[in-house]
């Protein structure tokens, strides 16, 4: 009753530390959604497929673009112990054309059906299994002014768009899916230093048994590596990187919350230090006294991701469509979890100031 | 400022029902209070003060009582002490069957809630809780179902004859008026002891006699024990007995009317 009646009164105060906090939620929340918008745009064509493990020639370092493997291969991973599918995969980071112009394309070529295929389809069909001349393209290119039946154009060849997929960007980059026949004939018009090799391919997209070795299946294929498909997202370039350095600032954030609510409730409890002797003189436990400001370290923290998210929901609303940014609920349902936490941390160290208070100053004005 | 309507007749002392102060009133079998030897030193070494130098004493129920010194003789430790805020270095404080000396801390919060009322120099009331809600308060550190500490509130504020003020903060009350707030926290639990430290002290005269004269009739009404800490010798009128301390030393006892005024 106590905690929550001054609140109530003193909303003036209290809107101070709310404020801070929804500040710093917003900064959180910008950051997150940043952090998330790079690596989802980044890594969705590695996760949003049936593929399990990537297989890659050794010198290729994890990158799909620059690894270089033959259709032999695929066969020869096939065989190995704990592969349960293997499926050619060709990518190609290129510019096309769309029915608004130019666009930015990451073009993969897959057997449909087998490792490797998109599981998020959202509208339409996936190609059938050596279809030709057609593709899935990602959402993303909806911005792009492409719908069900429109025409993409890689150098001289053609597609029909006959399905939407979703969370399927590489590099940033959205993607299109079609056959390795479609993939390789794109592939020889915009990068003619490629052409002649009839069976080339890039990588082998495995899905393996739950529990399978990768060195193992690797050993099978003597120049071949082989990593998980989290391991692949996180070898594209700048996704670790990026994850890390913008995890970092997301924490220390989380840990100048905290340091903003400690100091807030020290100066509060300061301030107090009179009233609470009294009501300590009065019978008021410590626990009593304490557990009241940790409520209202709680009670302002869930104002403040209120307060933060709100902004930053609206803030989202005027980010450049080339900024990639993702609000994701569960990154949201963290942070708001981690400021909550943080707050209460914060207030935890004002309670051994209110254990101090001593009951026997709040008589005869000794203070 | 001299307008409030319970206290009709100011001077007169109401008749207290107090037990008449026997020769042994240092100390007898049986009084609701009794302080056996109580010696507080602060400090050790060529620091050392002694505040309290074995007072004994002994104060019946129903008793308001007087502890009167000039300004550094112990009063407030001795009545700290007998409140459970402090400890004594040596004696001991019984209230009732209770020995209040050697209570742990955490068992003497307890007490304070349930036995003792304490009202304070200056008021003390929580600012940001209304004249109701701060008695209401106090009710909810003993469980006091909700109805039952609603009535006893709204009563004692009508003794008190805040009644119309109370949902006023505080800041929005005169000081006798938070004062008298205070008289009905300290009452609001039922306590078996009431302890006063200088209630008047930050009040003018005329105000100050209203509220210890209140405070002697709630203390009367409710057959409560009070003790009253004052250096103003004009203030003892109002009690049955008075103690006196002089550098620690509890030396006199006597009615009020020989201390003369
Ligand atoms: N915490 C303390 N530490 C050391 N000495 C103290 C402490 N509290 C009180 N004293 C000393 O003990 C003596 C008695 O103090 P106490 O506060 O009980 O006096 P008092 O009669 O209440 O005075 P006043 O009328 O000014 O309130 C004084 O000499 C005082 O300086
Ligand atoms: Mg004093």
């Amino acid at each position: 009753m106590l905690a929550i009646r001054e609140f109530q009164r003193g909303l003036g105060r209290f809107s101070a530390i709310v404020s801070a906090l929804g500040l710093l939620v917003f900064l959180v929340l910008i950051l997150g959604a940043l952090a998330d918008g790079l690596f989802y745009g980044a890594t969705g064509a590695v996760r949003s497929t049936s593929a399990t493990a990537y297989a890659f020639d050794d010198e290729a370092e994890g990158s799909l673009v620059r690894s270089r493997l033959t259709e032999v291969d695929v066969a020869i991973l096939a065989q190995a112990p704990g592969v349960e599918q293997a499926g050619p995969v060709g990518v190609l980071l290129t510019g096309g054309e769309g029915p608004q112009g130019t666009l930015s394309l990451s073009v993969f070529g897959i057997d449909m059906g087998s490792a490797g295929t998109p599981t998020t389809l959202v509208e339409g069909r996936l190609p059938d299994p050596g279809e030709s001349g057609v593709v899935a393209a990602d959402e993303r290119l909806t911005d792009e002014g492409v719908v069900l039946g429109s025409t993409i154009a890689v150098g001289d060849v053609t597609a029909e768009v006959v399905g939407l997929v979703a969370d399927a960007s590489y590099q940033l980059q959205p993607s299109v899916w079609t056959s390795v026949a479609t993939w390789r004939a794109m592939r020889d018009a915009v990068r003619p230093e490629l052409r002649g090799q009839p069976d080339g391919i890039n990588a082998v997209a495995l899905v393996t048994t739950p529990g399978a070795s990768l060195s193992e299946i690797a050993a099978a294929a003597p120049g071949i590596t082989v990593l998980s498909a989290e391991a692949t997202g996180l070898a594209i370039p700048g996704v670790e990187q990026q994850s890390s350095t913008l995890n970092s600032i997301i924490y220390t954030t989380l840990a100048v919350a905290a340091l903003v609510v400690a100091l807030f409730f020290a100066l509060l409890v300061l301030e107090k230090r009179e009233l609470f002797a009294a009501l300590k003189a009065l019978g008021a436990s410590t626990s009593r006294l304490g557990g009241g400001v940790i409520v209202q370290a709680a009670v302002a923290s869930v104002l403040g991701v209120v307060l933060g998210t709100v902004v930053a929901r609206l803030f989202g609303l005027v980010i450049p469509p080339q900024v990639p940014t993702l609000f994701r609920t569960d990154t949201l349902v963290t942070i708001a979890v981690f400021t909550v936490v943080a707050g209460i941390v914060g207030a935890v160290f004002s309670l051994r100031r209110i254990a101090r208070i001593d009951p026997a100053t709040a008589i005869g004005g000794v203070l | 400022m001299n307008e409030d309507p319970v206290v009709q007749a100011t001077g007169a002392v109401p008749d207290g029902t107090g037990p008449s102060p026997a020769a042994d009133a240092l100390s007898h079998a049986g009084a609701l209070l009794q302080v056996r030897d109580v010696r507080k030193v602060y400090g050790e070494g060529h620091t050392e003060v002694v505040a309290v130098s074995d007072a004994t004493m002994a104060v019946d129920e129903g008793e308001f009582v007087a502890l009167l010194g000039p300004s550094g003789s112990g009063k407030t430790t001795l009545i700290s002490i007998i409140g459970g805020l402090l400890s004594a270095t040596s004696g001991t404080v019984r209230i009732g069957d209770v020995e209040v000396t050697g209570m742990s801390r955490r068992d003497l919060t307890r007490f304070r809630a349930e036995r003792v009322g304490f009202v304070f120099q200056s008021a003390n009331l929580v600012p940001f809780l209304t004249a109701r809600e701060n008695l209401l308060y106090v009710a909810g550190l003993v469980k006091t179902p909700r109805a039952a500490a609603k009535s006893r509130a709204d009563q004692l504020l009508e003794e008190l004859g805040l009644i119309g003020r109370a949902g006023n903060l505080p800041e929005q009350l005169s000081g006798g008026e938070r004062q008298r707030v205070a008289i009905g926290r300290a009452l609001m639990n039922d306590p078996d002891l009431v302890l006063v430290d200088e209630p008047t002290a930050a009040l003018d005269t005329a105000m100050g006699r209203q509220v210890v004269e209140l405070l002697r009739r709630e203390i009367k009404a409710r057959g409560k024990t009070g003790i009253m800490v004052t250096h103003d010798l004009r203030m003892v009128e109002y009690t049955d007995r008075v103690f006196e301390i002089l550098d620690g030393e509890l030396t006199h006892v006597e009615e009020p009317s020989t201390l003369g005024h």
